[in-house]
């Protein structure tokens, strides 16, 4: 990791006092687990050039590392990258530059704008080159990429995923130093500390006097910044004025599932912004590409809405399962429709099931509300405490096992859990072109979607087999031949028909 | 005239009769004729010895107060040593030995405890009882060393001869009483437990026929036996049938099997146990009122027609024989070879303190098995004996079917449901082999059965709730392995998500260490050296070496054909092939073509036919590594060789430059021109696993093991053979590529590996891996060791231990590494991946099954430095 700065024409020798790096010596400081090198490269009245770099210890690097049982763990880039690591790493010796104090006499220097060249990488960002561009060039650079080399003997990639950027802009050192003390840690794929509120702070010194105006602010601050905790918290006066997308959830979605981290629940439904693998194509961070266009109640909320509304209407309800309950979301509604007794919130996901025992705990401090049981479970193995129940709800799930595995599964349910009531629901694959989708499921994880047909062929042929009456509708807006977003198929017990 | 008197082998003999009646001094005798052991016979004043060192208190030369206190003492101390005494004959009855107690035991009373004793413990109680002249007892008293006084002899007589009466009503199975001319004439002998049987020239065990008359004919034939001119079935070593009951009902020919068991029995060629339908129709022969249901109306059927055909005289005597031979069956048998009682046949279970007994208690445990209530449904319900099983006999029992036999903890099921359309197996003794024949037909059709239960209920899906708070699987090799929650969970949820279908999961290979040591070279991490010591030291002499190849590992589980995998995995399929974490390792579309590739070279070889097998299990490496890995390749080792080349050359051509302009950086140069030369081996070394393929073309799949056949597991074979075999079939399909490999058993031939590896490793190639010549390996004092141990090459390491790992300061550090805890794991999961894949070729549940295989997931689940 390395940064080259070099300044050109009159002056140029200037540089060094503003650095307070004098050019005889070479600097050279071993801290714990890394060393910081800076040495000249050029000194002439009119060309200065240092070059600034860090070398780690790459064993020190991965202790208490949170991959220690990874097996990529030694292999690990951060040890080469340009990253907030390295920001920290050479805040010492550009301390002064920073600060933008110095000698008395030199005080001049300190606000002249200098014919700059910035070299820094190798850089380790998920961002096309476009992007990277329009992070700097509102800032009055000239960026210059260079890619690393990928001759393989077989096909691996197109590109390199090592860059290394050559910015050149009439900028005083400070100003440069603060833009890329703001912008290396943005544009870097992740954050290798835990972060707080001195990230805010950190922004606001750094990103004092330009990074309110730059057309790209709200992606800076929260690609900075990357928890929501954190974005709420920044203050007015930083965020610019494109910021009505500030509080949605959906840009933050967006932006945040570059992150390894983010986990996807398998309860999303609706097509959506998806993690973004190629650099160039469609990395529009600051126009989210959600389906926004007015539904002021997502597909989702219709559809809980919708499961309620039948639930509500059952005769018997006092027991219900939500079988591949998620993060609860639906669970979390059911507790307040009358009658209902027990709740168990199916799910084999360890973080959506804590999710929902967040969500769980907060909604039952409402009076008279049955909170749901988390439970740990699977449809591939079998479980008593499933039996015999009123209701037993498959909110968007059986599209998510294979269809080949479905008919087991099938079979544990109706033949051995034998719910009175059954609700299924699963996407229309029909209404697919309404969302004009490049894909052709609605989720990754999905393994099938079904037509009207396919999924009303199915369900009668389930219910016929195991003695139920089976009524098919459909959630969502409606559209003419292709019917609505969502399926759903009703289930009922017919009582002393058992075979 | 004189009388014989037998002593039971087991059980508790109690003599009775009044001081100076004979009773040690008859003992004595027994001793010394070897009748009895010295250790077999106890007495009340032995145990008051034992627990007080008093012998007898003699109260007449003490004051009435002071003989108060010695009485009530005394009291206190017969008390106890009758307590004491009872323990001991309780332990010596429950271990089936017999106990002659040595006391007067003149009231009911006195007795009446050992009878119960002997009752609890399922063993005899049989009471001596010497009733000799009040005159000769005096006599005698008067000439001991401390008489008893004729008052108390007088006492003890009139008891005695009170309570005599009622001796023979009180519970004992026999009551001798001699009067002194009758004790002088009686001959004393020993009895043998009747229960214990030689082995002989070996037994064939045989599951339950139930009137399959032509499979057992046909099963005999297998087994070796000829008809000789009597009609007798006889084999020619001498061996023995054994059959576990239930020779009837259900089935077509229910008297042609009692028959031919009356009569081999009746001339010592075959014994048999009682049963449940054996002992129904014992009771209904006898005119009691039974339901004859469940297949046994069938029998009741044959003696109809037999009647027709015999007439009513030949019959009724025929039932007669039949009767009493079905009553006489024991409750189970014990056979012994070299004076070791080694195995044990019976019905439908036994408790080890009831092995080699006969009781009502038992009889019923034998015939019915450890039932606990009935479920709802009126069937009972069930609980595994066979768990508590610890006495190390082999017990061979019936009564359940299953599809395999099922081998539990030294107990071996061996009813394969013939009248159900399966198998009518034969346990050899001791030879430990099955043989078996197919079923002609489903004679009993009866949808109810537990046959037909177990096959629908075989690939249900296994209950969660046995798994989630953390569980143990008990394994043939390594014992009991348990799973802590916590990994359960997290494995389950892989399950869930990822993994192929439970069903088709039968195995996940195990993990493997490296040498527990690292290189003592000082340039090396790992080096062969420490891998042959390791064996070394354990006691392995010979070992195979075997070339790594560096690629993903694969399970393939190939089916001859897509109907023969319904028996397997429960629905139709050619095959499936996953990774080391169950994960489908390609998508549908390319396994279906890979599959179906495989099964057309391997049927067009005939390898299914020529091994008798719908299936073949293999471990093995799919190559190339970016097949798999191409991901993790571009995001990770590319992209990190990319960045680090990168980041060096420009910082080496700025010190460069630095240089020529004066600055004294030539040891800054030096270094980064060794650190851009790491980086450069690191980038030559990860593309060496690396080709493009297109569809299947240059895809190499190199087995390794072949696990199993639908029949039987390899893991009774050695390495060699495995290496053989799988060159065998990369001869089949060009799919297959073989492993090279060396067998190392000398210095030379070590030497001659370690140049090996050597050459391969400086090439770039991953390196070797260091197997024991068995597949499974134990060290001198019987602990299963390290089944592989795998030495990297130098070069190679660079993608594991990073760029840097060989400059000296990293490298020393990177010597402290602790292998204990992989080499645990790798034990644990290569148990578990035998047991698993045994299970799975008994064709056990899914449950069963799966109990190993998510054991090995959750393991692998537990953090453990992944660079091992």
């Amino acid at each position: 990791m390395q940064l080259a700065i070099k300044a050109s024409g009159e002056g140029a020798k200037a540089l060094s006092f503003l650095l307070a790096k004098n050019p005889q010596n070479l600097y050279d400081r071993t801290e714990k687990g890394y060393r910081v090198r800076l040495t000249y490269t050029v000194f002439t009245a009119t060309e200065v050039e240092v070059i600034l770099f860090v070398t780690l210890d790459p064993v020190e690097l991965v202790k208490n590392s949170p991959d220690a049982f990874k097996i990529t763990q030694y292999i690990n880039d951060r040890e080469f990258v340009v990253s907030s690591l390295f920001c920290s790493y050479v805040r010492s010796a550009l301390g002064t530059a920073l600060n933008g104090r110095t000698l008395e006499e030199y005080l001049p220097w300190v606000n002249h704008a200098f014919k700059l060249n910035l070299c820094f990488g190798p850089l380790a960002s998920d961002m096309p080159d476009s992007v990277v561009r329009r992070l700097f060039e509102p800032l009055a650079y000239d960026v210059n990429i260079e890619y690393g080399q990928t001759n393989y003997q077989f096909k691996l990639k197109d590109k390199s995923s090592a860059r290394f950027l050559n910015l050149q802009g009439e900028v005083t050192l400070q100003n440069a130093l603060k833009h890329l003390y703001v912008l290396i840690p943005a544009l870097d794929n992740y954050k290798h500390y835990f972060m707080d509120e001195r990230e805010i702070e950190k922004l606001q010194r750094y990103g004092e006097g330009w990074l309110v105006e730059h057309p790209l602010n709200q992606m800076i601050i929260k690609r900075s910044l990357r928890f929501r905790e954190l974005i709420d918290k920044v203050p007015p006066e930083l965020k610019g004025k494109t910021s009505e997308y500030f509080n949605s959830d959906t840009i933050y979605e967006a932006l945040s599932k570059g992150s390894k981290e983010s986990v996807e629940s398998l309860q999303e439904q609706e097509p959506q912004l998806r993690e973004e693998h190629n650099l160039d194509k469609s990395w529009k961070p600051e126009e989210p590409q959600i389906n926004d266009a007015k539904p002021v109640i997502t597909l989702n909320e219709q559809r809980y809405q919708a499961i309620v509304k039948i639930i509500e209407r059952l005769p018997s309800k006092e027991t219900i399962v939500d079988f591949g309950a998620g993060e609860g979301k639906l669970s979390v509604r059911l507790g307040n429709i009358p009658q209902v007794q027990e709740i168990l919130a199916v799910e084999p996901t360890e973080k959506l099931l804590l999710r929902a025992i967040k969500r769980f705990a907060q909604a039952s401090l409402q009076d008279g509300y049955v909170s749901p049981t988390p439970l740990w479970g699977s449809f591939y193995y079998y479980d008593e405490r499933m039996r015999n129940k009123d209701v037993m709800i498959l909110g968007e799930v059986i599209e998510h096992i294979d269809e080949h595995r479905l008919p087991r599964v099938m079979e544990t349910i109706f033949g051995s859990y034998q719910p009175k009531t059954l609700i299924m629901t699963t996407p229309n694959v029909e209404y697919n072109r309404i969302y004009e989708m490049q894909e052709e499921v609605r989720h990754k994880d999905h393994r099938f979607e079904w037509t009207r047909a396919e999924f009303a062929q199915w369900s009668n042929s389930w219910a016929s087999q195991y003695s139920y009456q089976v009524e098919i509708d459909g959630i969502g807006l409606e559209v003419e031949g292709v019917g609505h977003p969502t399926q759903i198929a009703i289930f009922s017990r017919q009582v002393g028909l058992e075979k | 005239m004189s009388q014989q008197i037998a002593l039971p082998h087991a059980g508790i003999v109690l003599l009775v009769g009044p001081s100076n009646s004979g009773k040690t001094t008859l003992l004595n005798q027994l001793v010394e004729r070897e009748v009895l052991l010295r250790s077999e016979i106890v007495s009340s004043d032995q145990f008051r010895v034992l627990v007080s060192d008093m012998d007898y208190i003699d109260l007449k030369k003490h004051s009435k107060d002071e003989q108060e206190v010695l009485y009530a003492k005394y009291q206190q101390i017969s008390q106890s040593a009758f307590e004491a005494m009872s323990a001991l004959i309780n332990t010596r009855c429950a271990l089936g030995k017999l106990t002659v107690v040595d006391a007067t035991h003149l009231w009911p009373e006195d007795r009446k405890n050992y009878i119960i004793l002997a009752s609890k413990n399922h063993v005899s109680a049989m009471a001596i009882v010497l009733d000799l002249p009040e005159k000769i007892l005096l006599d005698r008293d008067a000439q001991r060393e401390l008489p008893r006084g004729r008052n108390r002899i007088n006492q003890q007589v009139r008891n005695f001869k009170n309570n005599l009466h009622s001796l023979k009503t009180e519970g004992f199975s026999t009551v001798n009483i001699l009067n002194e001319r009758q004790l002088e004439q009686s001959t004393f002998i020993r009895l043998s437990n009747p229960l214990v049987k030689e082995a002989g020239a070996g037994l064939d065990f045989i599951g339950d026929i139930h009137g399959c008359y032509d499979e057992f004919l046909e099963l005999l034939d297998k087994l070796g036996y000829n008809q000789n001119e009597e009609g007798l079935y006889v084999h020619p070593e001498g061996r023995k049938l054994v059959s576990v009951g239930d020779i009837l009902g259900r089935g077509p020919k229910s008297i042609a099997c009692i028959k031919f068991f009356q009569e081999h029995v009746e001339q010592d060629l075959a014994y048999m146990v009682d049963s449940n339908h054996g002992w129904k129709i014992a009771r209904w022969l006898s005119g009691r009122k039974v339901e004859l249901t469940h297949g046994d109306e069938k029998v009741a059927a044959e003696f109809e027609h037999y009647e027709h055909n015999q007439g009513k005289e030949a019959t009724d005597r025929f039932k007669e024989q039949v009767k009493n031979f079905l009553l006489a069956a024991p409750s189970n048998l014990v056979f012994s070879k070299n004076g070791v009682e080694g195995i044990v046949a019976t019905h439908a279970g036994i408790r080890d303190t009831y092995i080699g007994k006969q009781s009502n208690t038992i009889s019923d445990f034998c015939r019915y098995g450890d039932t606990d209530g009935v479920h709802e449904d009126g069937k009972p319900i069930r609980k595994d004996w066979f768990a508590e099983h610890q006495s190390g006999e082999i017990i061979v029992w019936g009564h359940d079917p299953n599809h395999q036999p099922l081998v539990v903890n030294n107990t071996i099921n061996i009813d394969q449901g013939v009248v159900f359309g399966g198998r009518l197996t034969a346990y050899r003794y001791p030879k430990k082999a099955f043989v078996w024949v197919e079923a002609h037909k489903d004679y009993a059709e009866d949808p109810e059965s537990l046959w037909h239960k177990w096959k629908k209920e075989r690939f249900s899906p296994p209950n969660i709730q046995s798994f989630l708070s953390g569980y143990s699987v008990n394994t043939e090799d390594y014992g009991e392995i348990r799973v802590k929650e916590e990994y359960v969970k997290s494995s389950i949820e892989e399950v869930s998500h990822y993994t192929v279908p439970i069903e088709e999961l039968v195995y996940i290979p195990p993990t493997m260490s490296p040498a527990p040591e690292p290189s003592s070279l000082q340039d090396y991490l790992e080096h062969p050296k420490e891998a042959f010591d390791y064996y070394r030291d354990q006691n392995v002499t010979k070992m195979v070496v075997e070339k790594k190849h560096m690629g993903s590992r694969a399970i393939f589980l190939l089916f001859k054909d897509e109907e023969s995998a319904v028996n397997y995995v429960g629905s139709p399929t050619l095959g499936t092939i996953y990774t080391r974490t169950g994960r489908p390792f390609f998508d549908q579309a390319m396994t279906r073509m890979i599959v179906r590739q495989l099964n057309a070279d391997l049927t067009s070889a005939k390898y299914f036919a020529k091994h008798k097998t719908d299936f073949v299990l293999l471990d093995a490496e799919a190559l190339p590594w970016n097949l798999k890995a191409k991901e993790l390749i571009s995001a990770q080792y590319a992209h990190v060789s990319e960045v680090a080349l990168m980041d060096r050359r420009k910082i080496l051509e700025k010190l460069e430059q630095a240089q020529e302009k004066g600055w004294d950086v030539g040891s800054w140069i030096e270094e980064f021109k060794l650190k851009l030369g790491n980086a450069k081996v690191f980038r030559e070394v990860f593309p060496k696993y690396c080709w493009d393929t297109q569809g299947i073309e240059g895809i190499k799949i190199a087995p390794f093991h072949i696990l199993a056949h639908s029949e039987q597991t390899f893991f009774d074979q050695s390495h060699i053979w495995h290496m053989e075999e799988t060159r065998e079939l990369a001869k089949l399909s060009d799919l297959f590529i073989e492993t090279e490999f060396k067998v190392v058993t000398d210095e030379a031939s070590e030497q001659e590996a370690i140049r090996w590896w050597q050459e391969i490793t400086e090439d770039g190639h991953e390196g070797f891996v260091v197997k024991p010549e068995t597949y499974i390996a134990r060290n001198n004092k019987g602990r299963i060791i390290q089944p592989a141990i795998k030495v990297r090459g130098r070069k190679y390491l660079h993608i594991i231990y990073g760029i840097d790992y060989l400059q000296p300061e990293n490298l020393t550090r990177l010597k402290n590494r602790n292998v204990s805890r992989k080499q645990r794991h790798a034990l644990m999961e290569f148990a578990l991946g035998i047991e698993g894949v045994k299970r799975f070729v008994r064709t056990e549940s899914v449950a069963r099954i799966h109990e190993c295989v998510l054991a090995t997931l959750a393991l692998e689940a537990e953090p453990v430095d992944p660079r091992l």
